[in-house]
């Protein structure tokens, strides 16, 4: 028995035009990811990770190709459809945590469910807090944004994408702005929610992170140059065992 | 339905985050409302006022005097005095006219009991009071046989009872004008202060014929003649008669131009009119330009706080916000601010009102146009400012909102 596809694109490329200048970003990406999976997506900055991490999270459309996500053809879709399907089915994890300030960690994780149109939660502030719990901040719940650490402050934003329950979760150098010992945290974060059932997709250009992933694609020029499986994964207790022998 | 409701929680809440910053929009929409309602208020109120006042004098009214000029800085005299003569007939003769009084002014230092003061000494006939219609607080006018008689008796002002007799009754004490002793009969009800900021108690009123053969140094003529015509349909007639009446009396030949004038009160009215019409123009472009002000300063704040918001406004489309979520929360934030700001502006304005009459007695009936245009417009610009950049905002492709900084 197959898993079922979360991701399948076919063909994916994506053009941007900058008056005469044509920049392909990404060119012809076939991919597909199953349920339970975990990637790493890496490359050099400019390879266009960022630019497939927008398309698999509706946030862009791609020039030419098809994109299927949870078996709906997201090429056919408009804008507010997108936009159902983002509340719906991704939870998005961005570098600068995008919280909104002088809110409550309760308040911001229950944004997405401000949003909900399929009334598929009755009671938000508790599906909200156990997210919160799930990423162990139990006892920030009432903490306003600014009162929260870095690493607080992301686990918020995971706390954020997981609430609705979604079947991807994106996150886009997620710990680019963290310390080695809180972005070891946040990646360890991935792995449990990975060991309950989350697929996750999560680009990174640090290797010792993306050793948490199951599997690893690396970007080139727009191009899938490699894409293989983690022999030997990273675990919480081997990257802080490496972080002291490095300092 | 229920979407609306969510959305308008978090619109309400979005107010609350931004706290100072919808404080200062409020304000701003506050001072803009009030401004607008005071001034423009005031301007009709002193309309009003002086409406009230020229009508207040009868509507039948005409005045009849001496044709003045300007020359070198004074006012002169250009024809024949108004006499007694013509007095006389047009009190015969005028089947339009019903009452009429010669009307003497000079000024002079009056003494009473407790003090002095100078004032203007009016020289009337009885007929005067029924004219004016002036009011009397105590005591009585004075009659036909005191101006046959030329008695010493007169009528004062608030103001003349105030400095001469301070906390006395003044009815049949006597007063000395120029050292010669009146008795007062009659106080005068308190009017207060005049269209064009004059005193309307500080007056003492006394037999014309008193007054000309004491006070007026026997000098020749009447300062001018106030009538009533029979009724206000017959104003035109009236002015008509009187004008052909005293042609002759005067001796003009025809083609000779008039060396009196007449003027109703219906003329009167209609150059205060044009007067207070500027002065209400003035205030109104006053208004409007505190109202541009105040819009500017809403524009700026809305424009500020949208674009200071732009991340949010992208996080919010990354997590599933349909673009109208957005609109509609911002337009509910705008309409919000808009709609408390512009109540209390209401407020302040009724309220300055209040507190300008408590000082300066100077009563403005809020107009209801001023609260519609000063609402009006400061919701308008609020919304509008609120909304487009709003608009601009949730239309944006979200990653570049995220991205905006």
């Amino acid at each position: 028995m197959t898993a079922k596809k979360v991701i399948e694109t076919k063909k994916v490329s994506r053009v941007f035009k900058n008056g005469e200048i044509e920049v392909h970003a990404l060119t012809d990406i076939d991919l597909i990811i199953v349920e339970g999976e975990f990637v790493a997506i890496m490359g050099a900055s400019g390879s266009g990770k960022s630019t497939l991490l927008n398309i698999l999270g509706c946030l862009d459309k791609p020039t030419s190709g098809d994109y299927y996500l949870d078996n709906v053809h997201v090429n056919m879709l408009n804008k507010n459809q997108l936009a159902d399907i983002r509340n719906q089915k991704i939870g998005f994890i961005f570098q600068s945590y995008n919280l909104l300030s002088r809110t409550t960690a309760l308040e911001n994780v229950e944004l997405p469910l401000v949003y909900d149109r399929t009334g598929r939660f009755s009671n938000s502030k508790e599906i909200a807090r156990q997210a919160l719990e799930l990423v162990g901040l139990a006892d920030r719940i009432y903490h306003r944004t600014n009162q929260l650490s870095g690493g607080e402050q992301q686990r918020v934003a995971i706390a954020r994408a997981l609430v609705n329950d979604p079947a991807l979760i994106l996150s886009d150098e997620a710990t680019g702005n963290l310390d080695s010992k809180a972005s070891i945290d946040v990646a360890d974060l991935f792995v449990k929610l990975n060991n309950k059932g989350k697929t996750i997709v999560m680009i990174t250009h640090e290797p010792e992170i993306a050793q948490f992933a199951k599997r690893m694609i690396y970007l080139r020029d727009g191009k899938v140059l490699t894409d293989e499986f983690i022999k030997n994964r990273s675990t919480k207790e081997q990257a802080l065992l490496d972080l002291e022998l490095t300092s | 339905m229920h979407q609306l409701l969510k959305t308008f929680k978090v619109a309400l809440k979005a107010i609350n985050k931004n706290r100072s910053r919808s404080l200062l929009t409020i304000l701003g929409i506050i001072i803009g409302v009030g401004a607008v309602i005071m001034t423009i208020s005031a301007g009709e109120g002193a309309t009003k006022q002086v409406q009230d006042q020229i009508s207040g004098l009868g509507s039948n009214l005409l005045m009849i005097y001496t044709k003045m000029e300007h020359r070198g800085g004074s006012n002169v005299r250009m024809g024949k005095p108004i006499d007694k003569r013509d007095f006389d007939i047009l009190q015969k003769n005028a089947v339009f006219i019903s009452k009429l009084s010669p009307i003497i002014v000079v000024g002079a230092q009056a003494i009473g009991p407790n003090g002095y003061k100078s004032t203007a000494i009016y020289g009337v006939s009885n007929e005067y009071f029924d004219v004016l219609s002036r009011e009397l607080y105590s005591g009585d006018f004075f009659k036909e046989e005191d101006v046959k008689n030329a008695s010493k008796v007169c009528v004062i002002g608030e103001t003349n009872r105030e400095e001469l007799f301070v906390n006395l009754d003044p009815i049949g004490r006597k007063i000395r004008i120029d050292k010669i002793p009146f008795t007062v009969v009659g106080l005068l009800k308190e009017e207060g202060q005049g269209a064009m900021g004059q005193d309307q108690d500080d007056l003492i009123i006394a037999p014309y014929t008193t007054v000309q053969n004491r006070l007026h140094g026997r000098r020749r003529g009447y300062d001018m003649i106030m009538a009533s015509a029979l009724n206000e349909n017959c104003i035109s007639e009236a002015k008509i008669e009187a004008a052909e009446l005293l042609r002759e009396s005067h001796r003009i030949l025809e083609g000779e131009e008039n060396d009196f004038e007449i003027t109703t009160q219906v003329e009167l009215q209609e150059i205060t009119g044009n007067i207070t019409g500027i002065l209400t123009i003035l205030l109104g472009a006053i208004a409007s330009i505190s109202l541009l002000v105040g819009g500017i300063g809403i524009m700026n704040i809305m424009l500020v706080s949208v674009t200071e918001r732009t991340r949010e406004i992208g996080t919010r489309l990354a997590i599933g916000a349909r673009e109208s979520d957005i609109l509609i929360q911002f337009l509910i934030e705008a309409i919000t601010l808009s709609l408390v700001g512009g109540l209390f502006g209401v407020l302040l304005g009724v309220v300055g009102n209040q507190i300008i009459y408590k000082i300066t007695d100077f009563y403005i009936p809020t107009a209801m146009y001023s609260i519609l245009i000063g609402f009006g417009f400061s919701a308008l610009v609020g919304i509008a400012f609120g909304y487009f950049p709003a608009r601009k905002a949730a239309k944006l492709n979200p990653i570049d909102a995220l991205r905006y900084e």
